[in-house]
């Protein structure tokens, strides 16, 4: 139970689902937890690793009694008591930290505000994690759920743009928080990368999840998609793209720099991949991406790797294997090597501090930025965390947002 | 909530929709974009914001019937609502009093061009209006431009309206007459690399704006990367004005020509044009014969 940054009561919800009470387990579970079945689908499991049948034997599978709770057990969902006179807070951003924050923040009886630039609220989880990890229905009831319970979610809203900090001050908004996550790609530098039929991860499970895509094997792609893909990456973002384009069927090779045991995704959605077919190459460098005539993309030229020695801190270092140049034939290639905080907020905002990697700098202490009465949290300070975190962040932020304004009451 | 308020057809394919939309009304500035999604699971379409009504609170684009998703949007009748507007987005463009500028613009471009020209004649300087289409029935906005600019020269590739031939020729020209400050250029890519490299060795500043292909068009897909000055932009968010003289032409018309090769190809799988057949090859040697 320490091991979750939400503190979900995991003994408790487990004795009331032996007893087959599921309802009770899932009101049990949203106690601390506003995203149960989400979590029980993509959460990275810390509370499997810190199982006390660890040493025994296998942990307990917390993740799936989690999400069966989630998706089978009822709670009564009611407005929370939210008077009117008290302090607004805005959110910027709809994805797992900004939800989460949120409604930590209407249990403690602030009138919350977020405010998301795409269509529909769930950010990361509705755009950038496919249809088949996290149903939309799911996320969908989840985010009603909260809703209900009194949160207000203005979409179609470019933070910067369509809104400033002034008008936000204007409405009385006393505190705003910055949950922009961290979804801009790391860009590859290698010759070819800005051909046509090169695309990066989030560009394509965007366009993936743009396309109807409770339907989308049947669907004709609104995008150039050729029939043999190449992925390269090993994170979860590069096995998304993967699974979805095997779910266009297409033939997926996946190209990483690491051997398969290094793949930083939990072992049984590798071998999940496996299983759908996609060809792995583990220890490869891409070096090049060859264009046909027409400037697409025809095939990229990779070399393998291998390990040679350690170095001081026990990392065991790569070298090219000379002469092990070859040619993986391809039409469209996927970049997911990982991802940048979304600090755009910045170029509106000058005064608000970046690190040098991107990610807005924050008080330890308090959450807040370089501007006062403006916190940030979640990916867009930490960058390319789990999801269980940057919800414990959430969490965090919200705890400290209430120490600020009570303090400022006084 | 995003009401069409009005709908007209401008020319051959390129229509002009009003749309209520308060809060973008109340922010835009020209030069910036709004992303459209005509109904629920379109892909976004990024397109300029060319008038804006704050008193009514509506806002206007133009827009080519080109794909699946333009004809959808050009599709929608007055009073139905789009599904998503978000705006404005990109930064406006850098408008200051500059003597002479010149503002030259190909096809869609000419409604691209249009509000940063009545910016640049409001702050008072002389604006000198270049545009041209392929023929007269695609040309469009001219009245408009006419009332912006100081002076207007219009070029028609068929030379069925006006001058013939290329609005670069006409640049050219009057390039070499005048003393110019500033250029600005919206249009197809060749155009506005005709117009760069020429300036670039008056060294006159010059100003495009870049239209790559956009998913979310906030910065965040990396779709809309552009090279300018050696370093990787975003056009959505930096964009899509750049220096002229700065951007990558090479590879940028690599990247969305080549799409918009693919596009084309794909519309005609997707919908047939049942065009006139021609004489297969066998018919053409019979003939060659006949004709000797």
């Amino acid at each position: 139970m320490k091991a979750c940054p939400l503190g979900i009561n995991i003994p408790g919800f487990i004795r009331y689902l032996r007893e087959g009470s599921v309802n009770e387990a899932y009101s049990k579970i949203r106690e601390s937890n506003c995203l149960a079945s989400i979590c029980g689908r993509i959460c990275s499991a810390p509370c499997e690793k810190a199982c006390i049948l660890n040493k025994e034997n296998a942990p307990i599978n917390i993740r799936a009694l989690e999400r069966f709770a989630g998706d089978f057990g009822k709670d009564k969902v009611t407005r929370l008591p939210i008077s009117k006179d008290s302090k607004k807070i805005a959110i910027i951003g709809s994805g797992p930290c900004g939800l989460y924050s949120a409604w930590a923040l209407i249990k403690k009886g602030y009138r919350v505000t977020v405010f998301e630039s795409l269509e529909k609220p769930g950010g990361v989880l509705r755009y950038g994690v496919p249809e088949f990890r996290i149903p939309k229905r799911v996320l969908d009831s989840d985010i009603n759920d909260i809703k209900i319970e009194g949160l207000e979610i203005v979409p179609n809203c470019f933070f910067g743009q369509t809104l400033s900090f002034d008008d936000l001050l204007q409405n009385d908004f006393k505190a705003i928080l910055i949950a922009t996550g961290a979804a801009i790609p790391k860009y590859l530098d290698i010759p070819g990368v800005n051909l046509a039929g090169v695309y990066y991860g989030e560009e394509f499970l965007m366009r993936v999840n743009l396309m109807k895509s409770n339907i989308f094997s049947r669907q004709i792609p609104t995008f150039p998609l050729g029939n043999k893909i190449a992925i390269i990456g090993s994170g979860n973002t590069a096995l998304d793209c993967a699974r979805a384009s095997v779910r266009l069927g297409r033939e997926v090779t996946l190209i990483f720099r690491r051997s398969e045991d290094e793949m930083r995704v939990k072992t049984i959605e590798r071998d999940y991949a496996k299983e759908e077919g996609i060809k792995f190459e583990p220890l490869t460098r891409p070096i090049e991406v060859l264009a046909s005539n027409k400037n697409f993309v025809k095939g990229l030229k990779c070399v393998r790797l291998d390990y040679t020695e350690q170095d001081e801190s026990g990392k065991w270092q790569l070298e090219e294997v000379p002469d092990s140049q070859f040619t993986i034939e391809a039409d469209t290639i996927v970049v997911a090597v990982g991802h940048r905080p979304n600090s755009n907020i910045q170029k509106f905002y000058p005064s608000i501090e970046l690190d040098e990697d991107g990610s807005i700098m924050v008080d330890a202490d308090t959450g807040m930025t370089s501007l006062n009465g403006v916190f940030a949290a979640g990916n867009v300070v930490t960058n390319a965390q789990p999801l269980i975190r940057t919800l414990g962040a959430g969490k965090d932020i919200a705890d400290k947002i209430d120490n600020y304004l009570k303090a400022q009451k006084k | 909530m995003f009401e069409i308020v009005n709908r007209q057809i401008l020319s051959e394919g390129i229509k002009r929709i009003d749309v209520q939309a308060k809060d973008i009304a109340r922010k835009a500035k020209p030069g910036q974009f709004v992303a459209v999604c005509p109904e629920e699971g379109d892909e976004k379409i990024p397109l300029t914001i060319v008038d804006t009504d704050t008193s009514r609170g509506t806002i206007s684009f133009i827009f080519h019937e080109k794909g699946q998703t333009t004809g959808k949007l050009g599709s929608l009748p007055i009073n139905e609502s789009i599904y998503s507007i978000v705006g404005p987005l990109g930064s406006p463009a850098r408008i200051e009093k500059k003597g002479n500028v010149i503002c030259i613009a190909t096809g869609v471009g000419i409604a691209q061009i249009l509000p940063i020209a009545r910016a640049y004649s409001k702050e008072g300087s002389k604006v000198i209006g270049i545009i041209g289409a392929k023929s007269k029935r695609k040309l469009m906005l001219e009245s408009q431009m006419r009332i912006c600019c100081n002076k207007i020269f219009v070029a028609t590739e068929d030379g069925s309206y006006e001058r013939k031939g290329l609005a670069t020729d006409i640049f050219k020209k009057i390039i070499n007459e005048q003393e110019v400050n500033l250029v600005y250029a919206i249009g197809s890519v060749e155009m506005m690399e005709a117009v760069c490299s020429v300036t670039k060795e008056k060294k006159i500043k010059t100003f495009v704006q870049l239209n790559p292909v956009m998913v979310d068009c906030m910065g965040m897909c990396g779709s809309c990367r552009v090279k300018v000055g050696g370093e990787m932009k975003h056009a959505c968010i930096e964009g899509p004005e750049f220096d002229g003289h700065k951007v990558d032409f090479k590879e940028f018309k690599m990247r969305t020509q080549a799409l918009e090769e693919l596009d084309e190809c794909h519309s005609h799988k997707l919908q047939p044009n049942p065009q006139k057949k021609e004489s297969g090859p066998l018919a053409k040697y019979l003939w060659g014969f006949l004709k000797d």
